[in-house]
């Protein structure tokens, strides 16, 4: 009877280590999905509205985000806001403002998929409205 | 055996215990102390500005039997400003919740650091309020306040309020602004001038007040540096001398309650200035609105500032503002 209790805690305490949801550096789950894409975007100025004039457009085949901000706009002192597919993630991290002056060299993005096997690049195409 | 015993000590346990729930306490009138009493409260809030008031409500009783209040005095730390004073009349809130005074004592009397109440009506129990300006040589330090009472049987009572930390900045409210008039801010003076003024005090004038109705973007009402790129500043012809360089920085719902007097219980105070880092922020804030502020740190950077739109009129183009500032 002994040997039975001690054979069947030691099955459930090593069913229990088993790992079925794996997750990233970051502690993020990796899940299945494959999208990789922006679904929406956001630039908010330092008093935190939004600068931007009209909706983003997002090209996925381009992987370009392409925005028109206010006459007027700092561009060194923006926060950026992506939205995602279900379960991607960003790459570099947006923790706070950033700077988006140099308009000749558009900031970029890595979109990493939830499987992490897929990571596309975008571009934020800031165009200033003219006053 | 064992069994038994669990038995009698449960039901004693429960025997002692409901007796002791049901004991019921009778409600006694508290009995009044039969010495002179003080109680004090400080009315306002947030930091205490050089210039504005604090207030403090100071109750003082005694039972009627043993004889009635003779004066009420406050003693502070630091003088007061011109202004302080100690209300003669005691309040009571009435039916509609409005509150009543009545007179107690002759008018107040301050004497460098102390103000004093006598009362002339047979009062044993008041509520007197304290105003105390705030003076310019109490910035950046404490004061304290002992308030105290005394009663016809020569009993006397004191009660100590206090410290309170005096802030170093200042404030303005109140500046009127006019888009072609009004229009150039010094924040080391705290006003606005005309051109021909502000000619005058062109080492002084750190932004440009205008408000434009542009169509094909959103300009509206603007604080402008000077020496800020010509296309924020469509239309001005800045007077000789005037171009010094401010940092800027946009806020929105920042109604500090000094400033805005509205519901919002935000203060702007000292720490707020010190923490403020401006080396990365532009020389212009435009598409401002009533309720709006900016940030600012002057060119020389001696003063850092926050300005409020208290109202902004796009029919008459004008502003009125307050301005918090801190001497770096």
């Amino acid at each position: 009877m002994k040997r039975i209790i001690i054979s069947t805690l030691i099955i459930l305490s090593v069913l229990s280590c088993k790992k079925d949801h794996p997750v990233d550096g970051d502690g993020l789950l990796i899940t299945p999905r494959q999208e990789c894409y922006v679904s929406n975007f956001e630039l908010l100025g330092a008093d935190y509205v939004t600068v931007l004039t009209k909706q983003p457009v997002i090209d996925t085949t381009a992987q370009t985000v392409s925005v028109i901000v206010q006459f007027g706009t700092d561009l060194k002192n923006l926060f950026p806001q992506f939205t995602l597919a279900t379960d991607c993630k960003l790459d570099p991290k947006i923790v706070g403002k950033v700077d988006f002056s140099d308009l000749a060299n558009p900031k970029e993005y890595n979109v990493i998929s939830g499987n992490r096997q897929i990571s596309k690049t975008y571009k934020v195409l800031i165009t200033v409205q003219p006053r | 055996m064992q069994q038994s015993y669990i038995r009698y000590i449960s039901a004693a346990i429960f025997l002692v215990s409901t007796t002791i729930g049901c004991t019921k306490k009778e409600y006694k009138i508290p009995t009044p102390k039969d010495v002179l009493q003080n109680d004090c409260i400080k009315r306002t809030q947030g930091p205490n500005i050089v210039g504005q008031t604090i207030e403090f409500a100071y109750a003082m009783a005694i039972l009627p039997e043993k004889g009635k209040l003779t004066n009420a005095k406050v003693e502070a730390t630091i003088d007061g400003a011109a202004g302080t004073w100690m209300e003669n009349n005691s309040y009571y809130t009435n039916n509609t919740g409005v509150d009543v005074g009545i007179s107690v004592g002759s008018t107040s009397v301050t004497t460098k650091n102390v103000t004093t109440v006598t009362f002339n009506k047979d009062t044993n129990a008041a509520t007197l309020r304290y105003y105390y300006v705030i003076p310019d040589q109490a910035r950046g330090q404490s004061v304290s306040f002992t308030f105290s009472a005394e009663s016809s049987d020569g009993e006397t009572v004191s009660y100590k309020m206090g410290p309170y930390t005096i802030a170093n900045m200042d404030m303005k409210k109140g500046i009127n602004l006019t888009d072609g008039g009004l229009m150039y801010i010094s924040i080391a003076d705290m006003a606005a001038y005309n051109a021909t003024d502000a000619a005058a005090k062109a080492g002084s004038i750190d932004l440009v007040y205008l408000y434009r109705n542009i169509t094909t973007s959103a300009f509206n009402f603007a604080l402008v540096s000077p020496a800020a790129d010509p296309q924020y500043l469509p239309g001005v012809t800045l007077p000789t001398g005037v171009n010094r360089s401010t940092y800027e920085r946009k806020v929105f719902n920042l109604q500090d309650y000094n400033l805005a007097q509205m519901q919002y219980g935000i203060y702007i105070d000292d720490p707020d200035f010190q923490q403020l880092n401006m080396t990365n922020d532009p020389n212009y804030a435009i598409n401002l609105k009533q309720e709006a502020g900016v940030w600012v740190e002057t060119a020389d950077h001696k003063y850092r500032a926050y300005v409020y739109f208290n109202t902004a009129s796009t029919t008459t183009k004008n502003a009125v503002i307050g301005i918090k500032r801190y001497t770096l």
